[in-house]
């Protein structure tokens, strides 16, 4: 990975205006795409998304190495859920390719299916099912054989504490559980890359612990996580390397060190040696413009 | 309204918080533009131009019928007002009533609702909440048919006897805020219920139920008068004989009903025309105080959601560990592959959708009404020869919304077919066997009844239609399968009302179930024509052979639609309700 791995990028707005040296590592243009890493768990070329007049993903070129716990920020309407939808199957991309696990990947990568594990943005639940009917069903959806799905039906909900609530079904559940029975639904087939949008949204910080921590004992038997979250503190504790999409682009990719190192010159007081947090890292990249309007809302109590 | 403070709810902190004057007018108008709004950016689409000119196309069908039925109620009306028969009156008021009460059922999928529940995290008065939900409810298929139906009646009277225009408008007018108001509470009533997994259960006994009273009461009435009745004269005499029998009941029945509100409307315009205008007015005002019953039953619902009601149904800790062991075990179709468990799924989904088991069970207690119609109109006492296949070919139309929307019920749970390496055409040929299980179950239920209610056709007749409902069942999975990746639409099993719908995606299959049927019809009326019984069945089973290719060349390319459809798919069932 570190042969192939590029330095950290920094564009947009923040970037320019800080007057920081264009990344040395962007390819010429109309050259879109990374050297080829050889443990690539993900790897996408000029991967562009439009919808009718609006450009959503341009051009996002970025590799993630296997048993990289890689987070994918960016502000809301970024593009990062479009981006996890292509390198998940259920969006087809305007253009550019990518790569799951060193094959090409598309809608109709069954066997690749298999080795993924997603928790989209919508959760992918069935309401009128009950909790174990749906890991059940999942299991089943992906390949595991009746028994084994059982078996690790009943692991799952003891281990996301849902095992109290198997006679409710779960269109009932509240936010937080539908969210842990999707973690375990995205998990119950051992996947070796896991996509999670969003998965610590509304769940308590209990069950965030021992999702945190269930999810770093999969990254240390080898399994790949790509995660977008707003909790910059949980991308921060959890992830090794980050990338910042803004505006359909990718403005920052690296480890955090990298990106820490590349920002630290822009930010007043960072000279002195003080570790910047992911938060302000963050600020400086996509900008942090929402705070001189908020000053502006007079009329707001 | 003033009779609702009383219900629950509406006595709550919002309640009694007094509001600006003028903002229940600025709310409504705030709703109407975001109702146009809505209506306009849907018509962004070309999927939504298609579905607003089907839902011109509906409406303009369902006017013809609710005119149809106006200017029969109009007829009707007036002939036993000047014919002296007086009396059968309340017959139509019944009927209307019936009409209104069944209309929203079986439309369920053909208009779409709008949930009010949207409303209640904005400062909205319980009384502006109230008085949406009726208005959102007057702009419904079984309003406009019932109210059509009221005008006809009301036309029909008054030409015959102009004089009674004042009181036969006063009696349709409470009829119909009658009519409104129940079907509003009854329908809120139900979704409620169905709600929670107690409740549904029970609501699901009760409608068990009704379904075998009605086996048991139409074959109670028929079928011993006709059992062995060979010429006209004999059934004739048979029919006189029953009637003799039943007629201590209708005398009843008949006490009872002019009690109730459709007799009460009738009774109104009997008691107008005999000149007698003090008990009419007795009618009007008992007929209103049903109205107000109906809505303060309304107003009881409405005022619980109003507070926000939480329907939530987790079982106690205590209880969920002691049932965890029994739970273990549970229903399975076999086999580990997907198939098997889209089949267990697809089985339980429908277990607990009574919505979905109603239109699947209701035709068959319509092959019962059929049956009892074919007895009393077969010529000349033998059996009528195509009572079998018309009463299979009603069987087919309880499984419409089932095949023709057989994603529809997933809701975000679609992405897991995309996300999963099940192929999508495995995911359709598991619910296409699903439904033809089921199919063939119903339509075997169907042809049971009507050979038990009329006795065995001959043989040609039933080959014919066994054949025909082999041609049947791939020509609408075929077309099901396509309308469930292209025309999709998101409903929600557990409700009978606030549903989405899609006037497209029903209109179309309701052509092509035509279609299917015409073909049939056709085949039956040209064999039976020039007397050649027999050719049917190999002729249907021709076009069965063409429909099963078909239907395997649709499952060859579902994968290449579905992926083609796949963005506008997941974003149609995806959407929040």
């Amino acid at each position: 990975m570190s042969a192939a791995r590029p330095p950290p990028v920094l564009r947009g707005r923040q970037a320019v205006a800080a007057g920081l040296p264009a990344p040395v590592w962007l390819p010429p243009r109309g050259l879109l795409c990374l050297p080829h890493m050889e443990n690539a768990a993900i790897q996408t070329c000029g991967l562009t998304r439009r919808f009718g007049a609006l450009t959503a993903v341009e051009n996002v070129t970025l590799g993630v190495a296997q048993g990289q716990f890689f987070g994918f920020l960016g502000p809301n309407g970024a593009g990062k859920s479009t981006t996890i939808k292509m390198l998940t199957g259920l969006l087809e991309p305007t253009a550019g390719t990518m790569e799951i696990l060193g094959r090409p990947f598309g809608a109709g990568a069954l066997d690749l299916k298999r080795q993924i594990g997603v928790v989209p943005e919508g959760m992918a639940l069935l309401g009128r099912l009950t909790a174990p009917e749906y890991l059940h069903f999942v299991g089943r959806m992906y390949g595991l054989d009746a028994g084994t799905a059982r078996e690790r039906t009943e692991e799952l909900l003891e281990f996301m504490q849902l095992a109290d609530e198997r006679r409710k079904l779960v269109t009932d559940f509240s936010h937080g559980m539908q969210k842990k029975l999707a973690l375990a639904a995205a998990v119950i087939h051992g996947p070796k890359v896991l996509f999670l949008d969003e998965p610590f949204e509304g769940v308590d910080a209990i069950a965030a612990g021992m999702l945190k921590t269930m999810l770093a004992g999969m990254i240390s038997r080898g399994a790949t996580i790509f995660l977008t979250s707003h909790v910059l503190e949980i991308v921060e504790r959890l992830c090794s390397h980050v990338a910042i999409i803004h505006q359909g682009r990718l403005v920052a990719n690296g480890s955090l060190e990298e990106l820490r190192a590349g920002v630290a010159s822009a930010l007043p007081g960072a000279e002195d040696g003080r570790r910047l947090t992911l938060e302000e890292i963050f600020l400086s990249i996509v900008g942090a413009g929402g705070a001189e309007s908020a000053q502006e809302l007079s009329w707001l109590a | 309204m003033a009779g609702l403070s009383g219900v629950p709810g509406a006595a709550g902190p919002r309640q009694r918080e007094a509001l600006p004057a003028g903002l229940a007018r600025q709310q409504y108008a705030a709703l109407a533009a975001m109702r146009w709004q809505v209506f306009r950016n849907s018509l962004r689409t070309g999927k939504g131009v298609l579905e607003f000119g089907a839902r011109v196309l509906s409406y303009a069908m369902f006017g013809m019928l609710g005119l149809g039925m106006s200017v029969g109620f109009g007829f009707g009306s007036f002939a036993m007002i000047t014919s002296g028969h007086v009396q059968y009156l309340p017959i139509l008021f019944w009927v209307v009533s019936l009409i209104w009460l069944m209309l929203p059922v079986v439309m369920a999928s053909m208009q779409e609702q709008f949930d009010l529940g949207i409303l209640l995290r904005f400062p909205v008065s319980f009384r502006s909440y109230f008085l949406l939900y009726l208005i959102f409810g007057l702009v419904d298929v079984s309003t406009v048919t019932g109210a059509l139906c009221c005008l006809g009646l009301g036309i029909g009277i008054t030409v015959a006897r102009p004089e009674l225009l004042p009181w036969i408008g006063l009696a349709l007018a409470v009829f119909a805020a009658f009519n409104v108001l129940l079907v509003r509470a009854i329908f809120a009533w139900i979704d409620r219920w169905l709600a929670q997994r107690k409740t549904r259960e029970i609501v699901g006994a009760i409608f068990l139920a009704l379904v075998l009273c009605m086996q048991l009461l139409n074959p109670a009435l028929y079928q011993g008068r006709h059992r062995g009745a060979r010429g006209f004269e004999e059934r004739v005499g048979q029919e006189q004989r029953a009637f003799s029998k039943i007629r201590p009941w209708l005398t009843r029945a008949d006490a009872v009903q002019r009690w109730l509100p459709p007799g009460l409307a009738a009774r109104a315009a009997l008691f107008a025309a005999d000149r007698q205008p003090e008990p009419a007015f007795d009618s009007v005002g008992l007929l209103g105080m049903y109205a107000l019953m109906a809505g303060l039953v309304l107003g009881w619902r409405l005022g619980a959601e109003y507070a926000g009601e939480s329907l939530g149904e987790a079982p106690s800790r205590k209880a969920a560990r002691h049932r965890k062991v029994a739970d273990r075990g549970g229903w399975t179709a076999g086999g580990s592959g997907p198939m098997a468990a889209i089949v267990e799924k697809e089985v339980r989904a429908l277990r607990r959708t009574l919505p979905l088991l109603y239109a699947v069970g209701a035709p068959l207690l319509l092959v019962l009404v059929f049956a009892g119609v074919f007895i009393r109109n077969g010529p000349t006492g033998h059996t009528f020869q195509l009572a079998l296949p018309i009463c299979l070919v009603y069987a087919q139309l309880g499984f419409t919304q089932l095949i023709y929307n057989n994603l529809g019920a997933e809701g975000a749970g679609i992405q897991l077919y995309f996300l999963s390496p099940t192929p999508i055409r495995t995911v359709l040929l598991a619910k296409n066997v699903f439904h033809s299980i089921l199919f063939v179950l119903v339509a075997l239920a169907a042809g049971a009844l009507a050979l038990l209610r009329l006795g065995a056709p001959p043989a040609p007749v039933i080959a014919a239609s066994a054949a025909w409902l082999v041609f049947a069942l791939p020509c609408n999975l075929t077309a099901g399968n396509i309308f469930s990746l292209i025309m999709a639409y998101r409903i929600n099993p557990g409700r009978l009302t606030k549903q989405r719908g899609s006037q497209g995606n029903a209109l179309l299959s309701m052509l092509v179930q035509l279609g299917v049927i015409a073909v049939g019809a056709a085949v039956f009326s040209l064999c039976w024509t020039f007397d050649a019984h027999w050719v049917a069945t190999p002729v249907l089973l021709l076009l069965a052979v063409a429909a099963v290719t078909a239907w395997r060349l649709g499952l060859g390319k579902a994968e290449a639609l579905a992926n083609a459809h796949k963005e506008e798919l997941i974003a149609t069932l995806c959407r929040a309700e």
